[in-house]
């Protein structure tokens, strides 16, 4: 009789339940991701932020509930402030230079010119090998005694003699910054290249019609469409700058003190050197922080999702 | 055809039982003395000879034990004792262990005594002098595996090009030596305070000077001994007497410098007399006592140790049974030999005795300062070392000393 008449919660209670039933359909195919995700991310993160707020001796074992304590601790470090401007450093300057170059090398790479396949694939190359390689390269080649660049720098009369790049603040800081920029290009150079070819070729010309120089062009037309890839290119760049240790753990790793350290490399010496898990893992947690914090106010203010 | 593929299948099946039963979650068969116990060992690479020298242990051990296994991990100085560190926070522990310090493990009871993971016969072998390093509040928690001592290394051309006629023997002649070389345009001393063993080189000037780093209830680091000695390493470094930037200056690259004959005096070890040998065989040197303030001997000695976390207690016999076997002669002697280091048990002494290379080295041993390995707070002592020594270069010796004291003392 009412077989035709459905009342309409009934019509939502089948809705849910058909989606809890697909969900079951579907567990098979995202179960691995689910426990993947749970695996690598949550998990770890979790017990990262757990393992600040204890107290760990020395020789590993879980003492006690501490609270916040290690995170006061680790705010009052002396060592911070300039731990932190480093970082401000590292990070701005090697985004930056990476982006322009990048823009630079792209704008190269869209046009036509013989030999541009052999050109492009050459620009991967640093991001294929792996980066500690491409930095203990750098590394030796720049060793006072037998660093093979040093002797080209004394051979050709800039340098009197060997200088160690590597055992300076300012010099191994910014070998790093070079190093950094090198391996970041080939990804940018690559997603802006994407952007750049999905430009239409009809906007071009509509702004070669209305009389645009290349340079009103490449501001006003080209740069507002490549949008979305720089927002990608340099949110991406950003995290991984930030986060990264080998680079700077060479390059900088023989310097006493911390004048030289980023947050990165900071965390690294008080596990290794002063073995405190919990105070490293409070400095993680800070990193962390930081990160999130970078992200959102990136996302607010460059709205890389909107589409225009 | 087909049932060699059954065959193999099942030998798979039957490893892959082996493997998952004999691994740290099969607690069940361990228990038993006839089922399998795999003991987990952590040691660190001494040199590239140290993988196969452990593994040519555990096999002889293996064949001479039925149902134990080894299971070795060898991790580099520099990992070592954060890759424990993370073992232990685990519940992982590996049951043995070789390793610097102890007391810290010691005194949060998460070590066998000796007496109970080696027999009275290996435990009466060691040399006194060692064996009472390795006590914390009175128990032996540790096995002396091998002691090194630390001597002058000079290059004979250098001195003679520079007109010096004799290795120095006080801090002044070493001086004075360094400045004649260095007034030939190669650096007269190599002093590596970077992260690598800054401990190590401090230690050497401060023993020089009747200073060291305390015992194992105290760690004196910000002492007036130890300032001085400090404050003269200093005077070489703005004399322009050192490498350039000491500071960040890792020992193990800084030697391979001075084998291709560019530095006149560095510090370094019994293995580098093997290394020379194989890298630069006609290197012109000499090996002469470590100068002190004074001229009374005095020098860095090291002693590394094994000792055995206590995990699961059925595997207290396995772990007996391999220390028994492994301080035997026969393994101990060839272990230590071929490691370039020195024994520390009586009949390793006798055997390695007519060992020239080693006999400089043997001679310092009794005039050596070690490190207070006993004192809990010896770990953070060394890491603050390893990442504060190096700023000598460009600070006041005595506020260098004062913030690695004050590491020590938060630690204790």
């Amino acid at each position: 009789m009412s077989t035709f008449e459905q009342p309409p919660i009934t019509r939502i209670r089948r809705a849910r339940v058909r989606n809890r039933e697909s969900f079951v359909a579907a567990l098979p195919w995202i179960g691995p991701v689910l426990i993947l995700i749970f695996g690598v991310v949550v998990f770890p993160a979790a017990y990262m932020i757990y393992n600040s707020t204890r107290r760990i001796s020395q020789a590993g074992t879980n003492i006690e509930g501490v609270g916040f304590a290690n995170f006061s601790r680790v705010l009052a470090d002396p060592n911070l402030p300039r731990i932190l401007l480093n970082t401000v450093v590292w990070v701005t300057v090697v985004v930056t230079l990476t982006v322009i170059l990048s823009l630079a090398l792209a704008s190269f790479l869209n046009k036509p010119f013989p030999g541009r396949t052999l050109v492009r694939m050459a620009v991967v190359v640093p991001w294929a090998a792996s980066v500690v390689m491409t930095t203990t390269v750098f590394y030796y080649g720049l060793d006072r005694d037998y660093g093979i660049m040093n002797t080209f720098l004394v051979d050709i009369g800039i340098l009197d003699s060997p200088y160690g790049f590597t055992k300076n603040v300012t010099a191994a800081l910014g070998a790093a910054i070079v190093v950094g920029i090198f391996v970041s290009i080939p990804f940018t150079t690559y997603t802006l290249l994407a952007g750049l070819q999905a430009v239409p070729a009809d906007i071009l010309e509509a702004a070669k019609m209305d009389g645009a120089g290349r340079v009103r062009t490449y501001f006003l037309v080209i740069l507002p469409q490549l949008r979305s890839a720089l927002a990608v290119a340099v949110l991406i760049n950003v995290i991984n700058v930030f986060n990264n240790l080998p680079i700077l753990r060479i390059m900088t790793g023989s310097i006493p003190g911390y004048d030289a350290d980023t947050l990165m490399t900071y965390i690294f010496k008080v596990l290794q050197f002063d073995r405190r898990l919990d105070l490293a893992s409070a400095l993680s947690v800070l990193n962390f922080a930081i990160v999130i914090v970078i992200v959102a106010a990136y996302v607010k203010i460059v709205k890389p999702m909107k589409e225009d | 055809m087909k049932s060699t593929t059954r065959t193999t299948m099942m030998a798979m099946a039957a490893i892959g039982t082996l493997a998952v039963s004999s691994c740290g979650f099969g607690g069940d068969t361990s228990a038993g003395s006839e089922g399998d116990t795999t003991i987990d060992m952590l040691v660190p690479s001494y040199s590239d000879d140290t993988r196969a020298l452990w593994e040519g242990v555990i096999e002889d051990f293996e064949a001479a034990n039925e149902g134990v296994t080894v299971d070795l991990q060898i991790e580099s100085w520099e990992n070592l004792e954060s890759v424990l560190q993370t073992k232990i926070q685990a519940g992982e522990a590996p049951e043995i262990y070789n390793g610097g310090a102890f007391s810290a493990f010691a005194s949060e009871g998460l070590l066998y005594p000796a007496e109970d993971v080696a027999s009275a016969d290996t435990l009466d072998d060691f040399q006194e002098s060692f064996a009472v390093n390795e006590s914390f509040e009175g128990t032996q928690y540790a096995l002396p595996l091998l002691a090194s001592a630390r001597a002058l290394f000079y290059n004979q051309d250098l001195f003679d090009a520079a007109g010096v006629e004799a290795p120095p023997t006080t801090w002044e002649e070493m001086h004075d030596a360094a400045e004649k070389i260095t007034a030939t345009g190669t650096p007269g001393y190599g002093m590596p305070l970077g992260s690598e063993e800054a401990q190590g080189e401090a230690l050497i000037w401060f023993a020089g000077n009747g200073g060291g780093f305390g015992d194992e209830s105290t760690i004196t680091v910000d002492t007036p001994e130890n300032l001085e000695a400090a404050e003269f390493m200093k005077q070489m470094i703005t004399d322009g007497l050192t490498q350039p930037d000491p500071g960040a200056t890792q020992r193990t690259p800084m030697l391979n410098v001075f084998l291709q004959g560019r530095i006149g005096m560095v510090y370094a070890l019994p293995q580098t007399v093997g290394q020379i040998e194989e890298a630069n065989p006609d290197l012109n040197y000499g090996i002469a006592n470590v100068p002190t303030n004074t001229g009374e001997p005095a020098t860095l000695g090291v002693a590394d140790r094994l000792m055995a976390f206590r995990n699961d207690e059925s595997k207290q016999e396995a772990i007996t049974s391999f220390m028994d076997f492994f301080f035997a002669d026969d393994q101990y002697v060839d272990w230590v030999q071929t490691e370039g280091f020195l024994p520390t048990t009586k009949s390793g002494a006798e055997a390695m005795a007519s060992d020239e290379t080693l006999q400089p080295f043997l001679e310092m041993l009794p005039a050596a300062e070690f490190y207070p390995t006993s004192n809990p707070a010896w770990n953070a002592t060394d890491g603050a070392f390893k990442s504060l020594m190096g700023l000598l270069e460009t600070q006041d010796p005595a506020s260098v000393l004062e913030q690695i004291q004050a590491r020590a003392d938060a630690a204790s």
